[in-house]
């Protein structure tokens, strides 16, 4: 683990004590819920979609995300910018309300965080459970199946012109935080990531791309 | 035979009966633990009993490299699931999570006794407000899908307060969810057995379990190619042992094999050279006999020491049967070398007397074996040994050898001055090179090579095991009293810690506080009515859905009248292992202790201490505290061996009642011992304490030499014999004593190679200096 200053260690360590604690809660978790996905028809499928993804090689996009939190009467919103560089460079730079940036780079996650005077870099290997909600991202950007398939069962709907990835996470400590990412788009675009929590909590991020 | 020699050999018989009768009831031990100074002071004792048996001397370090790394994540995790349930091991950690659940667990549900920041401003509204501030912050971060569902349960965020404080303490980096090194090329996880460090038959059973379950665990995940390290005091302690074991074995029967050849040689007579191993085989049974009566046990490295007894105390037959003659038979010769015999075995024995004071239980038992086995030979060969011998017996290479060697000496004198300016020249040389050829550390001594020591080194630092160097070490009449004090040192470490004076510090009171603190904590947390309060005020403008924090209210409450955690609360938990490593009670003294990492400020951190007052707070730095416990023993040794080189004179001065024909006898074993020095120096080993026991024992073994070339022993006696027995006895020595030179073991390398290279300059320098021959 590479650490930044003084500040960031702590945070890092922080970072560490939440992996344990998420250990912890995995304990406690209901089972995967059963969905009904469909399988489309032959023709287009999976593959073909990973493949026209993959082609992209740079893609520009603002994002609004919403978290709903049973713990808070209203939605958190964070609104930014997504920078996507093949193969596997990801930068998701919040705007507001509080200016962070996250970014992924082959196996390296660094948070920083000019608010609390924070950065912090580590290894997507030693933290289980983020290295797959990450790769629910990038591998779908980078049209990287058997990413994908190693941390989720991939099932698609729709079409072309308008499909949705199901992915149900294989990992029952996975599970335990995060039951369903639901990933939406057009032909080569990402549109729309929800994120369900097996707790109820849920997130929605839309994506509007801008440029290549 | 005569009346006196049958009763002489029936008392031989029966004593060698007695002997057998001890040494087949004797126990025999390896611990090496018997090689290290008794402690003087409080905190040395603690150094001390924690190498023995503390929980660091029960720690395997383990390592698997050589295979893919998802391979060696296999192996480990397969590894530890074999061992989990072994009841050889108290535990076994490879870093995967699920084996921390436990751990967690209990962390969160005593949480409000645990954590040192519950105090009562925590949960006044300002301490809510800006607690509840940074958990929303951390919500609008990705980390939230962790952090959220914690959140009405611990607002205070008390449970991640003390995740952090446990992994403060660093730990290694993971691959595949387990343990690695920091360049991924080796799986790492650790064991403790149940059995303390100094048990090395279970011990071995330990790691023998280890290296099975890593063959099958290797086998399952088609590893084939994976390799097994172990390290650790108590691996280091089997396989020295087995080490001490193959050298006192091998070393003595390589010894006795080579000089019975050249004795079989010289003497032409299976039955003579049966009769020279006698003495020796009689003194080996008594130094035993003696050592086990004496101290209850004999130590495997006292044993080794056997074979360089055989060198010595085979010389006492040598010079009856070279000295016999047709003209002089057996019981004539005896009479006529006796007192000159009688007086090397005395020099001999004051010089062992030193090791029996030195401190060290182990050169004790070797002082105490030396001494018993050469009186023993001595008197063998006195009494019963010219009883045996055939009558007109005379060893004929005599004729050959002798003129030889008469011929030598007598051009030797032509040597006198270069050989004296020689050794004042190395004497000036010596004494200008100081301290700096003593090794004064006490790490000179161990037994373990430095390949395994870089090795265990590599493994310490990619566990992230802290570097105790530093500790503070509390002491107290009973547990609480020890944590207590702990508790208050805590504190002013916190500080230290702030201000950068040090890195950080671990305390057994972060695993189990003293009651006194639990109950403070208790007190801290505010009743239910006013914590609602409170809260509902500090939430007022903050986004938290109300009621969110009612589990947190009732368990606050549970916190505030749980009953305070004892020791067994902890059990089953690594928490436990951690408390028991560092808290210890030891002769109705309890001790807590408090590892120190990264001292940056050595002087100021022991300000603060001693600010601490006197009482039951001291600041231990192992590395000078054990080499300063080392150096007090190396003095102590080195006054003794004086002590004894100076009674040895003085034996010499009245036994010859001449200074001059002292002074002859002791010229020629001083420059030999200033020569040994110099030529270890100049080969680059650094003197230990076995050197100057060595050194002690090349004036016993040397003295012989030079009482036997002296004047008037040359011309009472026939010179030729003289002179062949001692080229003979100084040959079985040097072999006796060179075998032993190539051990593995360090105390007996340094004493083998020492006396053979200073016994045989003694018989060259005695040749050049003393011997005049007459004409």
């Amino acid at each position: 683990m590479i650490s930044g200053p003084v500040p960031g260690r702590r945070a890092e360590r922080l970072l560490a004590a939440l992996a344990i604690a998420l250990a912890l809660c995995a304990g406690r978790s209901a089972a995967a819920q059963e969905s009904g996905l469909q399988q489309n028809g032959a023709g287009w499928g999976v593959q073909q979609l990973m493949r026209e993804l993959g082609a992209v090689k740079r893609s520009q996009a603002r994002f609004v995300e919403r978290k709903y939190l049973k713990i808070l009467n209203a939605p958190l919103e964070l609104r930014g910018t997504l920078t996507y560089v093949a193969p596997g460079n990801l930068e998701k730079r919040t705007l507001s309300p509080k200016p962070e940036t996250l970014t992924v780079e082959g196996d390296r996650l660094t948070m920083e965080s000019a608010a609390r005077n924070e950065r912090r870099t580590l290894r997507l290997q030693d933290y289980p459970v983020l290295w797959a909600f990450v790769e629910s991202i990038r591998s779908t950007l980078g049209g990287d199946i058997a990413a994908l398939e190693r941390f989720y069962r991939v099932e698609l709907e729709g079409g072309r012109a308008r499909w949705r990835l199901y992915l149900v996470p294989r990992d029952p400590d996975m599970r335990a935080v995060i039951s369903l990412i639901n990933i939406g788009g057009s032909r080569d675009r990402v549109e729309r990531i929800e994120v369900q929590e097996a707790r109820g909590d849920r997130s929605v991020m839309n994506i509007y791309e801008q440029g290549r | 035979m005569t009346f006196q020699g049958r009763l002489a050999i029936g008392a031989w018989l029966s004593f060698v009966a007695a002997c057998i009768f001890v040494v087949a009831r004797t126990q025999f031990s390896t611990d090496l633990a018997a090689f290290l100074p008794r402690a003087p002071t409080a905190a040395q004792q603690i150094l001390v009993d924690e190498l023995r048996d503390g929980v660091v001397s029960r720690l395997i370090l383990i390592g698997i490299e050589g295979a893919p790394q998802d391979r060696l994540a296999g192996v480990s995790r397969e590894l530890a699931a074999r061992l989990e349930h072994d009841a050889r091991f108290a535990y076994l950690a490879n870093g995967a999570q699920d084996r921390l659940r436990a751990d967690g667990e209990f962390l969160l549900r005593n949480r409000y006794l645990l954590s040192d920041a519950v105090a009562p401003e925590r949960f006044s509204v300002a301490g809510l407000r800006a607690a509840l501030g940074r958990q929303l912050d951390l919500l609008g971060s990705p980390l939230s899908v962790l952090v959220g569902p914690l959140l009405p349960r611990d607002p205070t965020g008390e449970f991640l307060h003390l995740l952090e404080q446990l992994r403060e303490q660093g730990g290694p980096e993971k691959r595949g969810s387990v343990w690695f090194s920091r360049d991924g090329s080796r799986a790492l996880l650790v064991a403790q057995t149940r059995a303390p460090g100094f048990d090395l038959d279970a011990q071995e059973q330990a790691q023998a379990a280890i290296r099975a379950a890593f063959e099958q665990a290797a086998r399952e995940q088609r590893a084939d190619a994976a390799r097994l390290l172990l390290s650790g005091p108590g691996v280091f302690a089997v396989s020295s042992r087995a080490g001490i074991k193959r050298d006192a074995l091998h070393f003595s029967l390589i010894a006795t094999i080579l000089v019975s050849v050249v004795l079989l040689i010289a003497y032409r007579s299976v039955r003579v050279l049966g009769l020279t191993l006698v003495p020796v085989a009689s003194g080996v049974l008594a130094g035993i006999a003696a050592v086990s009566l004496g101290f209850g046990s004999v130590h495997g490295i006292t044993l080794g020491f056997g074979a360089t007894l055989i060198g010595e105390a085979v010389d006492y037959a040598i010079y009856l049967f070279t000295n016999a003659s047709a003209a002089s038979p057996p019981q004539a010769t005896i009479k006529r070398i006796w007192p000159t015999l009688r007086l090397g075995v005395l020099t001999s024995v004051l010089g062992c007397a030193a090791l029996l004071f030195s401190g060290f239980p182990g050169l004790a038992q070797l002082g105490l074996f030396t001494i018993a086995g050469l009186v023993t030979a001595a008197a063998v060969t006195r009494w019963v040994l010219p009883e045996l011998v055939p009558h007109g017996y005379s060893v004929k290479s005599v004729d050959t050898l002798a003129p030889v060697l008469l011929r030598l000496i007598a051009h030797g004198r032509a040597l006198r001055v270069p050989l004296v300016a020689t050794v004042l020249v190395l004497a000036v040389w010596l004494a200008l090179q100081g301290a700096t050829p003593w090794n004064d550390e006490l790490s000179g001594l161990s037994p373990v090579s430095s390949s395994d020591q870089s090795m265990d080194e590599t493994l310490r630092k990619d566990l992230g095991a802290p570097d105790v160097r530093q500790l503070v070490v509390v002491m107290g009449d009973s547990e609480q009293a020890a944590l207590e004090t702990a508790e208050r040192v805590g504190v002013v470490l916190a500080g230290l810690q702030s201000s950068g004076v040090l890195a950080g510090y671990d305390s057994p009171a972060r695993y189990l506080p003293s009651v006194a603190a639990q109950h403070a904590r208790q007190r801290a947390i505010p009743d239910a009515g006013k914590l609602r309060r409170n809260l509902a005020e500090a939430v007022a403008g903050l986004p938290f859905r109300a009621g969110t924090f009612a589990p947190f209210i009732e368990e606050t409450q549970t916190a505030k009248r749980q009953p305070a955690l004892m020791r067994e609360d902890l059990h089953g938990t690594a928490l436990a292992l951690k408390l028991e490593a560092l808290v210890a009670q030891r002769r109705a003294q309890w001790f807590a202790m408090l590892p120190l990492r990264g001292v940056a400020d050595a002087s100021a951190l022991e300000q603060e201490i001693a600010r601490l007052g006197p009482q039951g707070v001291v600041l231990l730095d192992l590395k000078r505290e054990s080499d300063a416990l080392y150096q007090g023993y190396l003095a102590r040794v080195l006054k003794f061996a004086l002590l004894g080189a100076a009674a040895i004179a003085l034996l010499l001065a009245a036994a010859l009642r001449s200074l001059r024909r002292a002074w002859e006898v002791l010229a020629p074993l001083a420059a030999a011992v200033i020569v040994t020095v110099a030529i270890l120096i100049a080969g680059g080993d650094r003197l230990n304490i076995f050197h100057v026991v060595a050194l002690l024992l090349v004036i016993g073994v040397g003295s012989n030499y030079t009482l036997f070339f002296e004047h008037r022993n040359m011309a009472n006696a026939s010179p030729e014999r003289t002179v062949t027995s001692l080229l003979f006895c100084n040959l079985s020595t040097v072999i006796g004593f060179g075998v032993i030179g190539f051990a593995s073991t360090p105390v007996l390398s340094a004493i083998g190679s020492t006396v053979a290279i200073g016994a045989f300059l003694s018989l060259v320098f005695a040749a050049i200096l003393t011997a005049r021959v007459p004409r």
